[in-house]
């Protein structure tokens, strides 16, 4: 006997019971919609969660440091390599590579690194007008254009050149200096001073002197102060505003042109004693992985070059392993709606077989096997497993659209963000549909089973 | 050549309760190809009993049994389902067609077990239908037919898979003498014609002298007699 032929006869007696199939495949429907649409819940939340963090470029980086003290406690961040820089160097770890544009390098060319952006943030007095404010001022390097925060610029543009006397302003700082209009900021200069020291040489801006020298035994500081264009603003992100490169500061500098001032910059007494000719390291580097999933590698292979690494991936990871919980308890709830539903079909099919008793035994006088018998009653049983499951994922998908939508009309209400409380993957679709056969198959094994041992001439005799 | 049928010392003993029924108890018997034989003997002689063992729908408890020279005694399930489906066809006293088929559904049935393709089944289905004598009457389910049309659309569907050799049990119990005329003209004729051998089970002495070529009385489980028509 051909498959198709089994399939066509298998369809052929669900259709002589149109009432009694159409039952039991609602019940293995209304098990099937009711297992995704909870898997589906938790999948929803998930990727709501994850997601969000993950868009934040929160968990694809990681924060490196040298080893020892963090770069809060230890001021510039510069330790090691021998006693020149004279009362910094009590650190232990003496021999710890430095954060410098060497490491930068060295960080960039390791595998899954997408971008590495050493972190400043410089001290700063703004000034606008009337408006004067002290400030730390971000440094950006270009390649955050159009990432995380950047992806979209409120007024104006990102900057062009890494070493432009420009800056951006957030939308908050911005409304701070013109609440009226603060996209007319763009292309007017705003006042930018810091303290420097005389003898390195200064930023490649023009230093205008206004402030007497200090002499503090034979070292000099001076005020040094640039005008410097506004070209974009840039409006703070809702959410967790963090480590992330690509995130906002009040104020905001091209890279090349913070690291400039940041070498001449006097932020303490440990940097007016340092070597003028000597580039500062930086306190930290933030590296950029290629994809979250190789955020735990990258910060081994960090580690291993003589940093200190740390991510939140961890963190992501125990939130992950709550999900997968979350989803494994969803589902077994799910399972037990099913389960029921499998009862049904090993109840129809019983049902069938003690009907068809007869049928069972003429099929068998005439030729057919113990096998073309169980193949017919468990291709029904699947039948209903693949029917009930297909309609269960539609059923499922429109009752979780109808939750979302009246969900997300009160999470609105309350003012919050929209989103996908169900998500039904192709993953879920196709196992919740697998499932369904699998389980129909089971219920219609033992019923199968039965019907292929019948004894023809016992069937035969059967009313 | 050799016998299609070669019967020896054949017994089946059912087990009932505690006590052991010996339905056929030492039953010799060789049908030659063609040969049409009418089974006799009052109810639980063991006539019915040797048919089924003949069709492969039960095994014996001892002796052999071969048709076309294969022992069915030592055949799987799956090899009895196989010698069912190609070599016997078998016609009940109540019709046994599925109620919820038409009659050339029926028919193609069979050949479906068979793995006959479907054109080809169609085609032999209405050809066997018409052969019968119910040309155009396919399409009927068996609620809508006659007993004796029920009746030959059994024998139809017995023939599908051109069997060599066709066991009737009672073919004619449930019909009227007319129709039953009509019945045993057709197993007469095919008989004749095609040169089927038939075994036909019955009680009635006369049904099988009229038109069987050779008829075997049995009795307890044995053979009591085996004579040939004049």
């Amino acid at each position: 006997m051909t498959f198709k032929d089994t399939v066509s006869l298998a369809f052929r007696n669900l259709r002589q019971a149109k009432l009694r199939t159409f039952l039991t495949t609602l019940g293995v429907a209304i098990g099937i919609a009711f297992l995704a649409g909870m898997v589906s819940f938790g999948v929803g939340l998930q990727d709501q969660l994850v997601g969000r963090f993950t868009q934040s470029g929160l968990f694809d980086s990681i924060t490196v440091t040298t080893r020892g003290l963090p770069p809060v406690l230890g001021g510039d961040g510069r330790r090691g390599r021998g006693a020149r820089g004279g009362i910094v160097d009590t650190d232990a770890s003496s021999s710890a590579p430095r954060l410098d544009d060497e490491a930068v390098k060295q960080l960039a060319a390791l595998p899954n690194v997408a971008g590495v952006f050493p972190m400043l943030r410089l001290p700063l007095q703004l000034k606008f007008g009337d408006f004067s404010t002290f400030t730390a001022a971000g440094a950006v390097p270009l390649s955050a254009s159009g990432q995380g925060a950047f992806q979209t610029i409120t007024h104006g543009a990102f900057f062009a050149n890494d070493t432009d006397d420009a800056c951006m302003l957030s939308l908050d700082m911005a409304t701070r200096m013109n609440a009226d209009d603060p996209k007319s900021l763009i292309g007017q200069g705003v006042t930018l001073e810091y303290a420097a020291k005389t003898a390195a040489g200064g930023p490649s801006g023009s230093p205008l002197p206004s402030m007497p020298g200090v002499d503090l035994g034979g070292l000099q500081v001076r005020r040094v102060e640039y005008k410097c264009p506004i070209v974009g603003i840039v409006e703070r992100e809702t959410g967790p505003a963090f480590v992330g490169v690509a995130s906002v500061s009040p104020l905001m500098l091209p890279l090349g042109k913070a690291r400039a001032i940041y070498n001449a910059q006097v932020t303490n007494v440990q940097s007016l004693m340092r070597n003028g000719a000597e580039d500062r390291a930086y306190p930290t580097i933030t590296v950029k992985v290629s994809s979250a999933k190789s955020t735990q590698d990258v910060e081994a292979a960090i580690k291993k070059l003589g940093f200190s690494a740390f991510s939140l991936n961890d963190l992501l990871q125990g939130a992950k392993r709550a999900f997968l919980i979350l989803d494994i308890v969803l589902a077994l709830i799910g399972s037990i709606a099913l389960v029921i539903s499998s009862l049904g079909i090993a109840n129809t099919m019983v049902m069938s077989i003690l009907e068809r008793t007869r049928e069972i035994g003429v099929m068998k006088a005439i030729g057919g096997s113990d096998g073309d018998v169980r193949k017919i009653f468990l291709i029904e049983a699947s039948a209903i497993g693949v029917l009930g499951g297909v309609a269960g994922v539609l059923l499922g998908w429109v009752v979780g659209r109808l939750a979302n939508f009246g969900a997300n009309i009160y999470i609105v209400g309350q003012g919050g963000t929209a989103g996908d409380l169900f998500s039904m993957p192709f993953w879920l679709i196709a196992s919740a549909i697998g499932f369904s056969v699998l389980l129909s198959l089971m219920a219609g094994m033992y019923p199968a089973n039965r019907a292929a041992r019948l004894d023809p001439i016992q069937a035969l005799r059967h009313d | 050549m050799a016998n299609l049928l070669e019967i020896d010392g054949l017994q089946k003993h059912y087990r009932m309760g505690s006590s052991i029924v010996r339905a056929l108890n030492g039953v010799s018997l060789s049908v030659r190809t063609g040969e049409f034989v009418g089974l006799l003997g009052t109810s639980g002689s063991g006539k019915s009993t040797l048919l089924n063992l003949i069709a492969g729908l039960d095994s014996p408890t001892g002796g052999t049994l071969r048709v076309s020279d294969r022992d069915l005694a030592k055949l799987t399930r799956t090899d009895l389902s196989q010698h069912r489906r190609k070599t016997v066809g078998i016609i009940f006293q109540s019709f046994n067609l599925v109620p919820t088929m038409t009659a050339h559904e029926n028919v193609a049935l069979s050949m479906m077990f068979a793995g006959v393709p479907r054109k080809e089944r169609d085609d032999r289905a209405v050809a066997l239908l018409a052969s019968v004598g119910l040309g155009g009457r396919g399409s009927h389910r068996p609620k809508e037919l006659s007993g004796g049309e029920q009746q030959r659309v059994s024998i139809a569907r017995a023939l599908a898979n051109q069997p060599s050799l066709l066991l009737a049990d009672e073919p004619t119990g449930n019909l009227d003498s007319k129709t039953t005329r009509e019945i045993m003209a057709i197993l007469k004729d095919l008989n004749e014609r095609e040169g089927k051998t038939i075994i036909m089970v019955t009680h009635d002495a006369a049904l099988a002298s009229t038109y069987a070529n050779r008829t075997v009385t049995m009795l307890d489980g044995v053979v009591v007699s085996d004579t040939a028509a004049a």
